[in-house]
């Protein structure tokens, strides 16, 4: 955790501030546009598979089951998004991690700096999303006021993996894999469908990836079906976020100090 | 405040088997405007790095501000402004902008990042532009902007590489100016450039640099005198002629297509002029940039 220990809080705000202000100046394309794929996908589920699905999954109407996949997927790659092609025009083609590492900020403060704000993107989605999905009638308990922190603690797991992988490459293309690996991995998630639908290896496969736990955590909390496995999938996220972030803010050492 | 500024001994710094900068010692003293001048790849991007506590030395030790880069990398970058080559402006904000947000970086309190801000976009005179958005700024506002950046946490010293590559010789003489300015005001300067125009006007002392190593230091005047004498005699388009390099006194040099003859007085390169009839000939008083070519060009263009 020798990373960890450079961190400091005041630094990483500042960061922070530097990307909410932008956000602030750009905020309509970069609310609205982002906002009518998931809107538009809730309502083809809803209607148009959810009418074809005629049982309910795991005890709820498809729009439910599926709805926490979708919560999950939306808002997670935003962090994922703005800590992989975002982070990288700031680090590679507008030097402003060059420009921020003249000041007394320390390249891991920056790190997470970054994260924080990709996982605030996410936040602000999953909020409109969250909002979209009870106005259909999918959020079934009143748990679900607890789904903003499930997306807080995936978003920084996400958001640090995007950034380690930011800190390696050094041509955009080759977030082509990640992206890849990602929408394949999607269908392996429980996200479209329960997990015990596959076969076992490829379920423990999913399980080991930590977004299969907030995807579930999410919609037990939806659902309203708690039970200590919760707490047992945010830790498991919780963990990987802090061994990832420490990989992550080492990869952008390297790269920014040498 | 620290005597010296910078306390470079022996610094080394090895990219894999390349060893950019090999056992260096130099000091900066506080208050002086320092040059760094060498041919691409000489190692001078290296050391300004290593000042700015960007790239970790192999060996060696060095100290800013009397502090030690291995170690006190926070306390140093809180007292020294940098313009790197590239601006790195945030293109995502406007120019006020670009220096409030940068302020907080320094955690300067917003009273005192406003009253900067001002202050400074009035010193480099972009008081019209101070709502424009960078790309509507000229090549020669976004380094002003760059230097005013560089300044808003009141640095000891401000290190420039490049500051002046690319813009045009009005701009330049303005930004010359404002770094004569500062260099009145008692800030310690560090630049690199590969103009030896700037480096004579701006610097009190500089040192050229090849290979990682220093070849000479001192005074601008200092080096003309002694590796240039005073006076040069430059020969153009005489390739068929061979170099006269009987004359008692006088340095005989050939780079390119050209002869170079350098003398301490003007009287002794004047009888040459006339054993080149019909060459284009050229009296005058040698400056750095004959001091650079003959120490940095020797046996890579005769």
């Amino acid at each position: 955790m020798r990373s960890w220990s450079k961190v400091d809080i005041g630094d990483v705000a500042q960061v922070w501030r530097r990307n909410r202000d932008v956000y602030r100046r750009l905020w309509r394309t970069e609310i609205i546009a982002p906002m009518l794929e998931p809107l538009f996908s809730i309502m083809g589920f809803g209607w148009g598979v959810g009418s074809l699905v005629a049982g309910k999954v795991m005890g709820v109407s498809y729009l439910t089951f599926v709805g926490a996949g979708l919560l999950t997927f939306t808002s997670l790659l935003r962090a994922l998004f703005e800590c992989t092609y975002a982070a990288y025009f700031r680090m590679v083609y507008q030097s402003t991690y060059d420009a921020i590492l003249a000041t007394p900020v320390e390249v891991e403060s920056l790190a997470l700096g970054e994260m924080t704000w990709g996982v605030t993107k996410s936040l602000i989605d999953g909020l409109i999303v969250l909002g979209v999905l009870w106005a259909f009638g999918a959020v079934l308990s009143p748990w679900a006021l607890l789904i903003p922190f499930i997306i807080v603690i995936g978003a920084f797991w996400v958001a640090a993996l995007s950034l380690w992988i930011t800190a390696m490459i050094h041509d955009i293309n080759y977030y082509n894999f990640y992206l890849g690996s990602v929408f394949s991995y999607l269908w392996f998630s429980g996200a479209y469908f329960p997990l015990d639908s596959l076969p076992a290896w490829a379920g423990w496969l999913a399980w080991m990836v930590p977004v299969t736990s907030v995807i579930d955590a999410l919609r037990s909390l939806m659902m309203g079906h708690l039970t200590p496995l919760l707490l047992l999938e945010m830790g498991y996220v919780l963990v990987a976020f802090v061994l990832t972030a420490e990989v992550a803010m080492r990869a952008l050492r390297r790269r920014m100090i040498n | 405040m620290a005597r010296l500024a910078i306390e470079a001994g022996e610094i080394r710094k090895d990219y894999g088997t390349l060893t950019a900068v090999d056992r260096l010692s130099f000091t900066v003293e506080a208050g002086e405007a320092f040059g760094l001048l060498g041919p691409n790849g000489a190692g001078k991007s290296t050391i300004m790095r290593a000042i700015c506590c960007r790239s970790p030395l192999t060996s060696g030790s060095l100290k800013v501000m009397g502090l030690d880069v291995a170690c006190h990398q926070r306390s140093i970058r809180e007292v020294v402004g940098v313009v790197p080559q590239e601006n790195n402006l945030d293109p995502d904000l406007n120019v006020r902008e670009n220096l409030l947000v940068y302020a907080r970086y320094f955690r300067l309190p917003r009273e005192v990042a406003e009253e900067r801000t001002e202050r400074l976009i009035a010193f480099v005179e972009l008081e019209e532009k101070r709502n424009a958005r960078i790309d509507e700024l000229s090549g020669g506002m976004k380094r002003r902007l760059m230097i005013a950046r560089a300044l808003l946490n009141n640095p000891s010293m401000l290190i420039l590489d490049e500051p002046t590559t690319g813009l045009d010789p009005h701009v330049r003489l303005a930004i010359w100016d404002k770094l004569r300015n500062l260099r009145q005001q008692g800030l310690t300067i560090l630049l690199s450039t590969h103009y030896m125009d700037e480096a004579e006007k701006l610097c009190d002392r500089l040192m050229i640099i090849d290979h990682g190593h220093i070849l000479v230091s001192g005074r601008p005047r200092d080096l003309i005198e002694a590796h240039a004498k005073r006076f040069v005699l430059e020969v153009r388009g005489c390739q068929s002629q061979p170099l006269r390099t009987h004359e008692l006194g006088v340095i005989a040099e050939q780079h390119g297509a050209s002869h170079l003859y350098f003398a301490p007085t003007a009287e002794q390169l004047a009888p040459l002029i006339g054993e080149y009839e019909g060459c284009e000939t050229w009296l005058r008083p040698s400056n750095l940039e004959d001091v650079f070519m003959r120490l940095t060009d020797r046996g890579r263009l005769t």
